[in-house]
């Protein structure tokens, strides 16, 4: 079944890279990071690894910085589409964000006074219990459209997309706001390190010395607009989301599947959306943890799949923000087609004969108007995004 | 489009399964238990309506069972009962099945334990294998692995609109032909910590059973458990319970949505005082009914009244709603044994930031 391209008129983003998009998007074409051990939290583990924190975001005393980095994007997309709260009042907005932290009802503080048996206070899971990231963007605007956060751990962002488009495309609001957020903690930085998958020094998405991902926190949105209100206030779309597809591998809670089978399906799900012909695809905006398992099977389908086709990482330039990441990096493809080039995949220098092919190593220009962005995940989620800059118009 | 209910699966403080469920319903009664607080000033044990997963063994071998934390056995069990309910257990992998989980706290209880791993021994020796079970979407995961479901797979959480939200993810899979069936699922679990929140914020109640149609009255008693249900597009399969007409989320501060109020209502009211007012204000003059004292307060609990719903719809007439006589809601509750026949039954849920999801249901 094929399905409408859903136009994009606004994007906004906040990580390590910078605190909007375009700050991160020229931090990265200049080859910019700087991951370090985490300022925000401590930890007694003998290694400190590095994150990529946003430094300079301070979140407000009565929300979880997951669901203040999301308003924080979601602000600056709305102002980037045109949309005053005036005008939006008189629509039906749907909100969709994709987080792992923002759902969590843990607090370390909570457990360690139970634990101590000092009757703890409820502030810190009030707090929690007001933070739950979709209905904080929908209370702060007012919105009264449908309303979803998306759980699905690193794939939760792209599926938030995905969702929302077909929000748009049944008619189920006029405007929808849709992305991701996650911040960085001491209890996602432990698990991982404990999950041994994460780089004591700087990450190396695809490269052959690769050890892990490096933690990061971000928020990231898009407006997705129906046609009858983009045509109604004249907007030009900043691009089309063309396809999205998703499936299970149904192999293993934390590693993929060996074959790929399952992102396979995803992309073959997404190019059939819209037709979209595998040949007019640009670049790929891979999941690339910098994990050793990860970029073997994603490389391996990509040459399979999309053979030939420039691909790269950016979570060398943002770390991976988890459940913030397929936005994010949904945001980073668009902004990249608009530009017609992509940055070099930051941490790569050494190919790994066991991958597939090997990522960009210098910022790449690029002749075409589509592009596929991925995203691998806990529980065996694979989902893919197409975009396409002249794919509605 | 409308979307046919092919077979349900749930545990809960009535107990295990679709006949557990109808016994409850025709009794009024469930198995009152507790969960045991460690630290409130002193040890106390509060109150509960609580899930058992033993007859997960029927599908699952215990050695295959070991690293699954209780919130994703609440989901596999539901999840298996569901596909034997509607007869399709023994179809082997399901390619073309999604999976969508609703959950208000997710894997709380190995979240702690996962915490306690570090703050007991220090940072280096946290559990990975606690962690992996965490993520809100294991039980989702474990139900494709175990089923080889390949299709997509979602996990919702919007506290007590986790159900409404979730099933419009279901519907749109259906409508747009990614899948032909899904599992549907909401899971809650009562972990101590959770157990201690609860106490916390709202005492111990001050009845001794729910009377969720009275306002101005605590009487809610946690409860957890797992509700699924296998839904189909109506054109493609025969037989089942009921089907789903609508399902619609919004403000409920926005006047107008419910335009049906001659159908039968099923509210999500769980005796939690501060809910009883808003559910008791938009239903005036609506003919009701409520089942939350069978399976207790929890995000998950719509998906139980989703349950009911296809129950009656399928049997043709109403349960009494448990719960006593007691009632000051300006409605009409619906008496057991009336019949339903050509009749509406729709589920409504509010959530404390003036929320609903209203789900309409149909006979087949």
């Amino acid at each position: 079944m094929t399905s409408r391209p859903v136009a994009i008129t606004g994007m906004g983003c906040i990580c390590a890279a910078g605190n909007n998009l375009d700050d991160s998007m020229a931090s990265m074409f200049r080859g910019t990071r700087d991951p370090a051990p985490p300022l925000n939290f401590f930890s007694n583990h003998p290694i400190r690894y590095p994150v990529f924190e946003a430094r300079d975001f301070v979140e407000p005393p009565d929300l979880l910085r997951t669901s203040a980095l999301g308003l924080h994007a979601a602000k600056e997309a709305l102002a980037d589409a045109g949309l005053d709260q005036d005008f939006l009042n008189t629509l039906r907005v749907g909100v969709c964000v994709g987080t792992t932290v923002g759902c969590a009802i843990s607090n370390e503080t909570f457990c360690r006074e139970y634990r101590s048996l000092s009757a703890p206070g409820m502030a810190p899971l009030e707090r929690i219990l007001r933070s739950n990231p979709a209905a904080v963007i929908a209370r702060e605007f007012g919105f009264s459209g449908p309303c979803q956060t998306i759980v699905n751990a690193c794939s939760s962002g792209t599926d938030a997309v995905g969702l929302a488009a077909s929000w748009i495309r049944t008619g189920a609001c006029d405007i929808a706001l849709a992305g991701g957020a996650d911040e960085l903690g001491r209890i996602t930085y432990i698990g991982f390190i404990a999950l041994l998958i994460a780089d004591e020094s700087h990450c190396k998405p695809f490269d052959a010395n690769r050890k892990g991902l490096n933690l990061g926190e971000a928020g990231a949105m898009l407006v997705l607009e129906s046609e009858q209100v983009r045509k109604l206030r004249k907007k030009k779309a900043r691009s089309f989301v063309l396809g999205y597809g998703s499936a299970c591998d149904a192999y293993h809670l934390t590693a993929p599947r060996p074959d790929g089978a399952g992102l396979k399906s995803a992309i073959a799900e997404a190019l059939a959306c819209n037709n979209t012909d595998p040949a007019s695809i640009a670049f790929v905006n891979a999941h690339g943890t910098g994990t050793p398992e990860n970029d073997r099977v994603e490389t391996r389908v990509l040459a399979e799949v999309l053979p030939g086709v420039p691909f790269l990482s950016t979570k060398g330039y943002t770390g991976h923000t988890l459940g913030a990441a397929g936005a994010i990096e949904a945001v980073f493809t668009v902004a990249c087609l608009e530009r017609g080039a992509i940055p070099a995949n930051i941490g790569f220098a050494t190919p790994d004969p066991e991958l597939g092919g090997t990522p960009v190593t210098e910022n790449t220009s690029f002749r075409g108007t589509v592009a596929l962005s991925e995203s691998l995940a806990f529980g065996g989620n694979n989902s893919v995004l197409i975009f396409g800059t002249a794919g509605g118009e | 489009m409308k979307i046919a209910i092919q077979g349900i699966g749930v545990v809960g403080g009535f107990g295990t399964g679709v006949a557990d469920m109808r016994q409850a319903l025709l009794s009024g009664v469930s198995n009152r238990s507790s969960v045991h607080l460690s630290n409130c000033g002193e040890p106390l044990d509060l109150s509960a309506l609580r899930a058992e997963t033993s007859r997960l063994n029927d599908f699952v071998p215990i050695k295959a069972q070991r690293r699954i934390d209780n919130f994703s056995k609440l989901g596999l069990l539901g999840a298996y009962l569901a596909l034997e309910d509607a007869g399709v257990l023994a179809e082997g992998p399901q390619e073309r099945l999604g999976v969508v989980i609703a959950s208000g706290y997710g894997a709380t209880g190995i979240t702690y334990a996962f915490l306690d791993s570090f703050i007991n021994d220090g940072d280096i020796c946290a559990s990975p294998t606690y962690f992996a079970n965490s993520v809100h979407n294991s039980a989702a995961a474990y139900i494709s692995i175990m089923l080889g479901a390949t299709g997509p797979s979602s996990t919702v959480s919007q506290f007590h609109l986790s159900v409404p939200s979730a099933l419009q993810t279901a519907w749109l899979w259906l409508a747009e032909g990614r899948v032909d069936r899904v599992l549907f699922g909401a899971v809650d679990e009562l972990s101590e910590l959770i157990g201690y929140a609860w106490y916390r914020q709202r005492g111990r109640a001050d009845h001794s059973d729910m009377i969720p149609l009275v306002t101005g009255r605590e009487s809610a008693i946690p409860g957890e458990g797992a509700a699924f249900l296998l839904l189909s597009r109506q054109e493609e399969v025969q037989g089942g319970y009921c089907l789903i007409d609508h399902v619609t989320t919004g403000r409920f501060l926005k006047p107008g949505f419910l335009r049906t109020p001659d159908e039968l209502l099923i509210l999500g009211a769980d005796g939690r005082r501060d809910m009883g007012a808003n559910y008791a204000a938009l239903t005036e003059k609506s003919n009701i009914a409520c089942f939350t004292p069978l399976y207790g307060s929890m995000p998950a609990g719509p998906a139980f009244d989703l349950a009911v719903a296809s129950l009656m719809l399928k049997e043709g007439k109403t349960f009494a709603s448990p719960g006593g006589s007691e009632c000051d809601f300006p409605a009409q509750v619906v008496p057991g044994g009336s019949s339903l026949e050509g009749s509406r039954v729709s589920s409504l849920t509010l959530s404390d930031d003036d929320g609903y999801g209203l789900v309409n249901l149909t006979q087949l």
